[in-house]
């Protein structure tokens, strides 16, 4: 593919992602301000007493008191500028707060994806190559198994078996407070806090990309051009790797692309049970504390996120299939 | 700018006082005490705790809620503390006088008190924290602080106020719950709700503000300034921000935290931890707060705003079985509308005891028979989101009137929506639960009387109106003996109960669980809201 | 080979349908294997399976878990089977338009499916619910907003490929209306891929309830798997059971759908459907 048709094609995603996320922004503001209460309300309920000076100096200080099309206005511009507006209940720059957890998620939903992705695809492969035989079976009823499992549920019974029972490994948190570790200790610290959320996270993912690796393992390995290879005498194994692999990743990346915003969904839940302080959790509060700032920032993030890993993937699938031309 | 000579000598003088003061308050003798038991305090180690939700901010007076009350309680004091019968105690006042007419209030501040930024603590912070910061921003501490006309500081370590009117409460306002003092330097002429500052708290507490990371925790450190020789004892505070309420009572049995307070655990965990023999589960130092709980009713709508249908509700209801099986011990059945633990509580006075029987008989001599589900009345309960074991009340509630044939719907909602409808009027019962701040003027005239029905939440919001109810609170609001007000509000008690406009339930108390290794945790009626800079870590 | 023999010789689909039947024998016979409400408070509260009358023990407040479970049943299929129907209503009709009228009709349609799926659908429902405040309705239209943009796409892959197809164009010379040709020619013939697909609904539909109600967005009015495991996940340190019950009904419900999903699949699309088994909302 040539530099200049790459670029005028990076170019012409890139005006169609900044459509489709300012219509997200536009389309999230005006569904949250339908939310019953606001902010006042929320901070009001939660200091137990109010009196309608303190409501009424809540609102001004939140801006509340213009028309709602002067705030959507007032959020376009800011955001135009790149500036994700102040948290008031926070006290707090929303970028900031954001900047603040994002990494967590990122970590948390990275992590996911990796042993999603390379467990299923290895175990799609692994099983695809013994169709019908007991490793099939075993492999397909597991992931089947992960997959109609409710995530939180799994999460639960990872804590119940593995902090509570086995006490290996901790139930909650990022890290150890106080701890005060440093260096590669910090660093296992955090992994060993990660492997709980992380799997629970991970298998239902894993779950997916296991069977659409299977079934479409399955499905090219049927096509012609697989048969004409193994006809031609060329080894089993070459041909899973050159060949069927190859082309059965395929619906696998679509799919992953498709999918990158469900991880972020499935990290609330998971955020929720295991306390990691990502931005899952800081939405799902925001939303309850009405801090609308706070959630179209976390929204815009999670756009973003997405528009990108579909352009990722685009690219991606331009690698993987040269058949493929991006257009 | 003062020498280093005149600074050690300021504070040598400063510490002097304060022992002298010290000594003649017995309810802050903690020093003696411990060693009278044995047990002497021991300097250092790191409390780690939990709080739950995360504050917003620790701006006392800018933000009040629960957490916030919890967190900045150990960075700011008030002039006074209460113990837990509820008398004034000395904190950043050593002593208090009161005229003889109970007009005038003067207060002599502890001497050699520094900010966290190093500067001193006068007179001029307490004017400007009382007459300014709260006066604009602390709703509750509003209404009262109206009172003062005159506000002096004749010198840096005196203050007196002087009030329009007699107010006998006046003293429970300037706990650091209610009245925290703030720093004058940072915040006069600004903008105090948007100021910088707020995201560094600066009070002349124990411990100092020293990290947050949002959603993890709150760190703060020991005040090597403090104006109490030798304390604080430990050498900081780490907060942890723990969302999952299992999450939590694991670090607590773990011994990943060494306290846990308010809702942090859940009833039902707590007989689990009372068998637990390294830790200690208190269920006082409430008193200055003594939520109490009720069915909110709506007394403007149907079938709802007849007393004889209210007092059906109330004998449907066994709230010792809401004590008991719901809350598992931790608080106590209510018996009307003040709690036992709060001033001018009249026991002589009982709501309708659980009596289904009586319940069926009342609704049947209102002609409410009925029909073939045994269905008499329909009506709503929007639950109260504040976690589990509320879902259960509503849920055992309406369980409860069914048994008396009102059938009774649910509707969920969140905090926002609670409030707005709550504030709008716009539900037919809810549950709600409000603090009663220690006295019946402060924490229970405002559910009751006329004056306050209002479009806000924790007001009138129910619609009850008794002329001879508001009479009585205005008549105990006013009068400058603490007898004349007990003989007014026990008029008062026993008027409401006949009305019944609302159905109390609990007493609630919060359980803090602590480890038996961390002393002096509960001294005064705030409980975990006290600055913790007597307590320590033994070995 | 007729579409039940090729059913019937997939194990697992027998097996899911099995389930399936169970299941709903289950939720019908509620009434009659406890004839109460699964709400009433019938004896000790964390009662362990088996002991003081409770097959599968007690809840927080001495309710039947066996009892909530059974009646449970008709609710988590109501929410799955209601919010399914919505979604593929909404689903087929913008998809058959898609792909039947092609031009900026489609164009514009794909541009909204696209931009809903850019959203993710749990946050979506989430914040959905606390608009609407949870109940039922709230629950069920919420899930059904999320759930059918994969149905467009679906819909209208199909509907692409048949209306270029001979009985199409035939019935177009015949001068039939677009709307009869949609509903009567194409729509019968595409309904194989729907039928996977809203088996496969359903089952998503009902770990989204039940994850809805973990987050306390659930309608408290109604006993449903969900609402057990939300209220039962906080005392799972001293009654694991009040949450590895309804969780195991779910996960058997869920994977039966899922079994019965790819049973379908195979037996309706013996060769070319294979990859679409799989469609996660």
């Amino acid at each position: 593919m040539g530099a200049a048709k790459l670029l005028r094609f990076l170019a012409a995603r890139s005006v169609k992602a900044v459509i489709v996320v300012l219509a997200i922004v536009v389309f999230q503001f005006v569904l949250i301000r339908l939310a019953p209460g606001d902010p006042a309300s929320v901070i009001a309920g939660q200091s137990g007493a109010a009196d309608p000076l303190f409501m009424q100096q809540l609102r001004e200080q939140f801006g509340l008191d213009r028309p709602m099309h002067e705030q959507l206005l007032i959020y376009l511009r800011d955001m135009a500028t790149l500036d994700l507006g102040f948290s008031h209940r926070q006290q707090q720059p929303v970028a900031r707060l954001i900047l603040e957890r994002l990494p967590a998620t990122l970590l948390l939903t990275g992590t996911a994806f990796l042993l999603a992705i390379t467990g299923g695809v290895a175990l799609g492969v692994m099983a695809a190559r013994r169709v019908g035989r007991p490793a099939d079976s075993a492999i397909t009823v597991l992931a089947l198994t992960f997959y109609a499992t409710p995530i939180f549920w799994v999460g639960l019974i990872l804590v119940l078996i593995f902090s509570v029972w086995l006490e290996w490994l901790p139930s909650f948190g990022m890290f150890t407070v106080g701890a005060e570790l440093s260096g590669w200790a910090h660093a296992l610290d955090v992994g060993k806090h990660l492997i709980l959320p992380s799997l629970t996270l991970g298998l239902f993912f894993l779950a997916i990309y296991a069977r659409l690796a299977r079934a479409s393992m399955l499905e090219v390995a049927d096509q012609d051009f697989v048969r004409t290879a193994r006809a031609k005498g060329v080894p089993e194994g070459r041909i899973v790797r050159a060949h069927v692999l190859r082309n059965a990743l395929l619906p696998v990346i679509t799919f992953a692309g498709i999918q990158a915003g469900q991880l972020v969904g499935g990290s609330i839940l998971v955020e929720t049970v295991f306390a990691w302080p990502g931005i899952g959790r800081l939405a799902f509060d925001a939303l309850l504390a009405r801090d609308y700032a706070t959630l179209l920032g976390v929204f815009f993030c999670t756009a973003v996120m997405v528009v990108v890993f579909n352009l990722i993937t685009d690219l991606l699938y331009a690698v993987v299939d040269p058949r493929v031309e991006v257009a | 700018m003062m020498t280093e000579a005149r600074k050690a000598a300021t504070s040598a003088l400063g510490r002097r006082t304060l022992l002298a003061a010290s000594a003649a308050a017995p309810a802050l003798m903690t020093l003696g005490e411990a060693r009278a038991q044995g047990v002497a305090p021991r300097r250092g180690g790191v409390l780690n705790t939990i709080i739950t939700p995360e504050p917003p901010v620790l701006i006392l007076g800018v933000n009040n809620q629960g957490p916030t009350l919890i967190v900045a309680s150990k960075i700011y004091q008030g002039l006074l503390t209460v113990t837990p019968s509820l008398d004034p105690a000395p904190d950043l006042a050593k002593s208090w006088t009161r005229s003889d007419d109970g007009l005038t209030y003067t207060f002599a501040l502890q001497e050699g008190v520094k900010w966290h930024d190093g500067r001193d603590f006068t007179s001029e912070d307490v004017i400007f924290s009382i007459m300014k910061f709260h006066m604009e921003v602390n709703p509750r501490a509003r209404a009262i602080l109206q009172r003062i006309d005159k506000a002096e500081a004749p010198d840096a370590h005196t203050v007196r106020f002087t009030l329009k009117a007699p107010f006998e409460p006046f003293l429970l306002i300037f706990d650091v719950t209610a009245c925290a003092m703030v720093p004058k330097h940072i915040y006069d002429g600004t903008d105090f709700r948007n100021n910088p500052a707020n995201a560094t708290p600066i009070g002349t507490g124990p411990f100092k503000f020293a990290e947050w990371q949002r959603g993890n925790f709150i760190r703060m450190v020991r005040n090597e300034q403090y104006w109490k020789p030798n304390q604080p004892y430990l050498d900081g505070i780490t907060w942890r921000i723990v969302p999952d309420s299992q999450s939590r009572a694991l670090a607590l049995q773990t011994g990943q935290v060494q306290m846990t307070t308010s809702n942090d655990i859940e009833p039902f965990d707590v007989p689990r931890f009372q068998q637990q023999p390294n830790l200690t589960v208190a269920l006082n130092g409430w008193e200055y707060f003594s939520p109490l709980s009720w069915i909110e009713i709506n007394n403007r709508l149907d079938n709802l705003k007849d007393p004889r249908f209210r007092r059906a509700m109330a004998h449907a209801v066994d709230r010792n079985f809401i004590a008991q099986r719901l809350w598992f011990g931790v608080g106590k059945p209510a018996t009307g509308p003040i709690a036992s633990t709060t001033r001018f509580h009249d026991p002589s006075v009982q709501m309708p005891a659980f009596n289904p029987r009586e319940a069926n008989a009342i609704l049947d001599g209102m002609g409410l028979r009925p029909n073939a589900q045994g269905v008499r009345a329909s009506i709503k309960l929007m639950q109260i989101p504040y976690g589990e074991v509320w879902n259960r009340l509503s849920e055992y509630l309406r369980q409860a009137m069914r048994q008396v044939g009102i059938e009774v719907t649910l509707e969920s909602t969140d905090v926002a929506g609670w409030v707005r409808r709550l504030a709008a009027w716009e539900f037919e019962t809810t549950i709600n639960f409000v603090y009663q701040w220690g006295d019946p003027t402060l924490g229970v005239e405002r559910t009751y009387v006329t004056s306050n029905i209002q479009k806000v939440a924790f007001t009138n919001t129910a619609g009850y109106s008794n002329p001879e109810v508001d009479r009585l609170f205005e008549a105990a609001r006013n009068a400058a003996q603490a007898e004349e007000r007990r003989r007014l509000f026990s008029e008062a008690q026993k008027k409401i109960v006949e009305d019944m406009p609302l159905v109390w339930l609990m007493e609630l108390a919060f359980p803090t669980i602590h480890d038996k290794r961390l002393n002096n945790v509960i001294r005064t009626g705030t409980g975990v809201h006290a600055s913790f800079d007597d307590v320590f870590l033994s070995a | 080979m007729s579409f039940w023999r090729r059913f019937a010789r997939n194990l697992g689909a027998m097996v899911g349908l099995a389930i399936l039947a169970l299941v709903a024998l289950m939720a019908v016979l509620a009434p009659v294997l406890f004839p109460f409400s699964p709400w009433e408070m019938r004896g000790i509260p964390f009662m362990p399976p088996g002991e003081a009358g409770f097959l599968l023990g007690s809840d927080s407040l001495g309710r039947d878990v066996a009892a909530g479970i059974a009646h449970g049943a008709l609710v988590s299929f109501l929410v799955g089977g209601v919010s399914t129907v919505a979604a593929l209503l909404l689903g087929v009709t913008l998809g058959a338009l898609a792909g039947y009228a092609g031009g900026w009709v489609d164009d514009a349609i794909m541009r909204f499916t696209e931009f809903f799926q850019t959203i993710p659908s749990f946050v979506l429902a989430v914040v959905l619910v606390a608009i609407f405040t949870p109940s039922i309705a709230s629950i069920v239209v919420s899930i059904a907003i999320v759930s059918w943009p994969p149905v467009t796409r679906v819909v209208r892959a199909e509907f692409l490929s048949l209306r270029s197809r001979e009985f199409v164009q035939a019935a177009e010379v015949l001068g039939r209306g677009r709307i009869a040709i949609m509903v009567t020619e194409i729509l019968p013939n595409a309904l194989s891929p729907i039928i996977v697909l809203a088996s496969l609904m359903v089952a998503t539909a009902i770990l989204l309830e039940s994850s809805l109600s973990f987050l306390g967005l659930g309608d408290p009015n109604l006993m449903s798997w969900g609402f057990m495991i939300g209220s039962g996940r906080s005392v799972i340190r001293i009654a694991w059971w009040m949450s590895v019950f309804p969780g195991i009904a779910i996960f058997l419900t869920v994977l039966a759908l899922n079994l019965v999903g790819e049973g379908l699949n195979d037996a309706l699309n013996p060769r070319l459907a294979r990859r679409r088994g799989i469609v996660v909302t």
